[in-house]
């Protein structure tokens, strides 16, 4: 049996994760990783809070998350490759065309 | 040995949970964009299994084929595109990491700090089961799909629908953005 603490503090720590993942790297590409992990870690709340609430509203909804974070990927990727063309880079730090 | 094997059954979701752990850590910490894309298909099953032993079979699937075959696919397409070997990355990680590290070491600080009667306190060992009264005439654990689908077409059908022209537009936009200039 699973405890619904065991289950936040798992989720809890793999946002902690994407959250440092998305400050730290420099890497475009790992940036949306660590997005696409933080949203997992939502799902994981979301499956426990269904299973210990007994519907199964939670479930469809993380079902819709994963659809969500499908095509948020779909478009991120989409945007880096068009980055890499024009400017020939996926680092974060040489993308600074808006600096004031 | 059968002993052993019991406990690894009742912790399957502790172990999943720490090799989720591991495999996102890999991803944040490996220099080479490769390796990170393969700590996140390591994650990404991992979690899949976290599912699985939480009682949500179809999620876990679907898990499995939207991330291992659909994004992490995706994901190692536009690696290879970009040939990141080309330009050398002077340094892995952002120059404020510091501060990025102490913000997150005091985030967490503050949630222990709000959740702490929550995880040591005396309801924390209660085992996540289903009260009777609500399992009853849904059957969650016996029937996953059936009651995800009558949640997820009954209950939730405008959301599903407005998803789909959320993918409709996402689709349109990817193509938009990634074609190239000539025309």
């Amino acid at each position: 049996m699973v405890s619904l603490n065991a289950v936040l503090l798992i989720s809890f720590l793999l946002f902690s994760i994407g959250i440092i993942g998305v400050l730290i790297r420099r890497n475009a590409l790992v940036i949306l990783m660590c997005v696409e992990l933080m949203l997992n870690a939502a799902n994981l709340n979301f499956i426990a809070f269904a299973r210990h609430s007994g519907s199964v509203s939670g479930q469809a909804f993380a079902l819709l998350v994963m659809g969500f974070a499908a095509a948020e990927v779909a478009v991120g990727l989409a945007l880096v490759v068009a980055l890499y063309r024009k400017r020939d880079t996926v680092q974060v730090d040489d993308i600074n065309l808006l600096k004031g | 040995m059968e002993h052993l094997l019991e406990t690894i059954g009742r912790n399957m979701f502790a172990i999943f949970g720490v090799m989720a752990l591991c495999g996102a850590a890999f991803m944040v910490a490996s220099k080479s964009a490769v390796h990170s894309v393969l700590g996140f298909l390591f994650a990404m099953l991992c979690i899949a299994g976290c599912f699985l032993s939480l009682d949500a079979e179809f999620l876990g699937m679907a898990q499995i084929l939207v991330y291992a075959g659909g994004i992490v696919v995706l994901f190692l397409f536009v690696v290879m595109l970009v040939e990141l070997s080309k330009f050398k990355e002077k340094t892995v990680f952002q120059l404020q990491s510091r501060y990025a590290v102490v913000a997150v070491l005091l985030g967490a600080v503050a949630f222990i700090g709000v959740f702490r009667k929550v995880i040591f306190g005396t309801a924390s060992t209660e085992a996540l089961v289903l009260r009777p009264e609500l399992a009853q005439g849904l059957n969650v654990a016996q029937q996953n799909a059936q009651a995800v689908s009558r949640g997820l077409f009954a209950d939730y059908l405008l959301p599903f629908e407005i998803l789909s022209v959320i993918l409709l537009v996402a689709l349109v936009g990817a193509v938009v953005l990634a074609k190239t200039e000539r025309v």
